[in-house]
């Protein structure tokens, strides 16, 4: 498993290295879009509230009463915040603002700890240069040109913006149905996979029970044929020399084996002798 | 390879799911902060984030299947969200400390080691500023070419009506926030363009310095030449000031960019940011201080003596602050300054 050019690796203080998927420009947008209609539409439903009350004190009073100036005024610094507060105090109390929410984004340092004010307030404010001449052109640009799709407020703040992902937890890979000894007679006991051959069987392994049996025989058969030839051994059945072999190089001689991932004999044995750990 | 005394993957996912459970219970508990958890769970959250880690650590060196070590990332990718999130860090010692050290200190302090910066800033803007101001008193018509002619006449009649009215209190609050608009947001954008290299900022800096002087002088050519000054001197220095500041603050981080020194140029670029962050702020401030004056003082019909030695003393106190805040006063350690 490679990772794509997308993914970061970052390393946490308990030597644990997480591979962060940076987002690109497109899911940004879309939450920036939501972000900004959430804004606009709080100052303009404020607008217009402002609007009815002055309405509603205009006929009374036949002129537009001081107060209402008051609200107009208060509806400008509303669209003060959208532009220039919203995003600082949202990505720095939270590390994410409600449309990156929404589109499962967040922001982090490029060192994968969570934002601060003075890099929320660097990124935000930088927002003035990324999104010249029209549309955030700059801050596309600079995306497609650094290596973590940052525009420049990301650049200047040292930030990113990731997907953070959760990973269900998948089954391990069972033989089923179990080897039966006629089949492990012939099988070396060692085999060695490098990691690459253990990622790719073990991909076609899960995924085969979705594929038609024809399909499943021609794929297994590209590989099957070779990896027998170097193993010294044969199966009728292409998928199942792969299920075997696979099942053999990661669990022969670990303790808790299945026992169909030794000799029936030897597997008693060990596990007479294992114990626990 | 010797994976002779480790685990199947099988037996391992089998004893170790029901900590992993715990920690994915935890974690989505904790999303809205790590504080909404009760004690008991907090104390828990950490012990569990670190055994998780140590089974990720084994799953990769025994070489586990792929769907099981992302799942392990996913895990703890999220509780260290969680652990070493904004709500984690929790109330930092001294942060009101902190904000009164940046007011008294850093500022004032920030604005002296840029100082090469500001003055630049500062000939940026002012030059022009006297540029336009007596080119309009020679020949009033070049005020046109730098503003609006239709923008020009209505206040030119509104500076010459004087103060006597005053402002009654809804104009002044429209005026406040039409000027917090306006102004705070000018300066945020002056600074912010400063990442072209300077140009941005210089831009800026000279444009509005000449159509601010190019005012000036075309309404005091229309013979309201003291009404203006009356006006402005209250809240100028604040405003202009401020905008000096953010102009300066952005050509110093396009100039980190072009002349970087021993370090890498993003590198420069980031700590000149963090650095002059807190002058672009205080520049901020400033406006707010001076939107609430031109709205609710500047125009109000106070008599213009009072004006006039309001505005100077409150120039020659922002001319002391800035010259003589701080000095002395020993630098705190600065953790988040990047290393």
């Amino acid at each position: 498993m490679s990772p794509l050019d997308t993914d970061v690796a970052i390393e946490t203080p308990e030597h644990i290295v997480f591979h962060y998927r940076v987002a690109g420009p497109a899911r940004r947008a879309l939450g920036h879009v939501l972000d900004l209609a959430l804004c606009y539409g709080a100052v303009v439903v404020l607008g217009v509230i402002v609007v009815l009350a002055a309405l509603g004190g205009g006929i009374d009073s036949g002129e537009i009463g001081s107060a209402a100036k008051a609200g107009f005024g208060l509806v400008l610094l509303a669209l003060f915040a959208a532009q220039w507060i919203y995003f600082v105090v949202w990505e720095a109390v939270f590390g994410r603002s409600p449309g990156k929410m929404a589109v499962g984004l967040r922001v982090v340092t490029t060192s994968g700890r969570p934002i601060g004010w003075r890099a929320a307030a660097l990124r935000n404010l930088l927002r003035a240069a990324d999104l010249l001449p029209v549309g955030y052109l700059v801050g596309v640009v600079s995306m497609a040109l650094s290596s973590r799709f940052q525009r420049l407020g990301d650049l200047v703040a040292g930030t990113m913006v990731v997907v953070p992902e959760n990973a269900r937890p998948a089954r391990a890979l069972e033989l089923s149905p179990p080897a039966e000894p006629r089949e492990l007679r012939e099988l070396p006991e060692h085999i060695a996979l490098d990691a690459d051959e253990r990622a790719a069987i073990e991909l076609f392994l899960r995924r085969r029970h979705s594929l038609g049996q024809a399909r499943e025989h021609e794929l297994a058969g590209m590989i099957a044929r070779t990896l027998g030839d170097r193993l010294g051994y044969a199966h009728r059945d292409p998928s199942r020399l792969l299920a075997l072999v696979y099942d053999r190089a990661v669990n022969a001689g670990r303790l808790e084996a299945p026992p169909s991932s030794w000799y029936p004999k030897a597997k008693a044995d060990r596990s007479a002798g294992a114990g626990r750990p | 390879m010797s994976v002779a005394s480790t685990l199947t993957e099988k037996a391992f996912a089998d004893r170790r799911r029901g900590e992993w459970e715990e920690l994915d219970a935890l974690t989505l508990e904790a999303r809205r902060g790590l504080k909404k958890l009760p004690a008991d769970d907090v104390l828990r959250m950490s012990p569990l984030y670190r055994s998780v880690c140590a089974d990720l650590a084994a799953a990769q060196a025994a070489r586990y299947s792929a769907p099981l070590v992302d799942y392990l990332l996913g895990l703890t990718a999220a509780a260290h969200t969680v652990m070493y999130g904004p709500h984690a860090r929790g109330r930092e010692d001294g942060r009101k400390g902190r904000v009164r050290h940046a007011w008294l200190v850093a500022f004032p302090r920030a604005v002296r080691r840029f100082k090469r910066e500001m003055l630049l800033a500062a000939a940026l803007f002012f030059v022009p500023f006297a540029l336009g101001c007596l080119l309009t008193l020679r020949d009033p018509t070049f005020a046109f070419r730098v503003v609006p002619e239709a923008m020009l006449r209505p206040l030119t009649e509104a500076y010459a009506k004087g103060f006597e009215g005053g402002r009654e209190a809804g104009e002044g609050a429209f005026m406040a926030g039409f000027y917090v608009y306006n102004n705070v947001g000018i300066a945020l954008r002056c600074f912010a363009l400063g990442i072209f290299g300077g140009l941005g900022s210089a831009f800026y800096l000279v444009q509005n310095g000449l159509s601010i002087g190019a005012i000036l002088g075309y309404v005091a050519s229309q013979g309201a030449g003291e009404n203006i000054v009356v006006f402005i001197v209250g809240h100028g220095s604040l405003e202009l000031g401020a905008i000096v500041l953010a102009g300066g603050s952005g050509l110093s981080i396009g100039w980190s960019l072009v002349a970087p020194g021993d370090l890498p140029r993003l590198v420069s670029l980031q700590q000149r940011a963090r650095e002059i962050l807190v002058v672009v702020a205080g520049a901020a401030v400033m406006l707010f201080m001076a939107a609430a004056i031109e709205a609710f003082w500047s125009g109000s019909s106070a008599p213009r003596e009072v004006k006039v030695v309001v505005g100077g003393t409150l120039f020659l106190l922002l001319v002391a602050y800035v010259l003589f805040a701080g000095r002395g006063e020993t630098e705190p350690d600065d953790a988040g300054r990047p290393s």
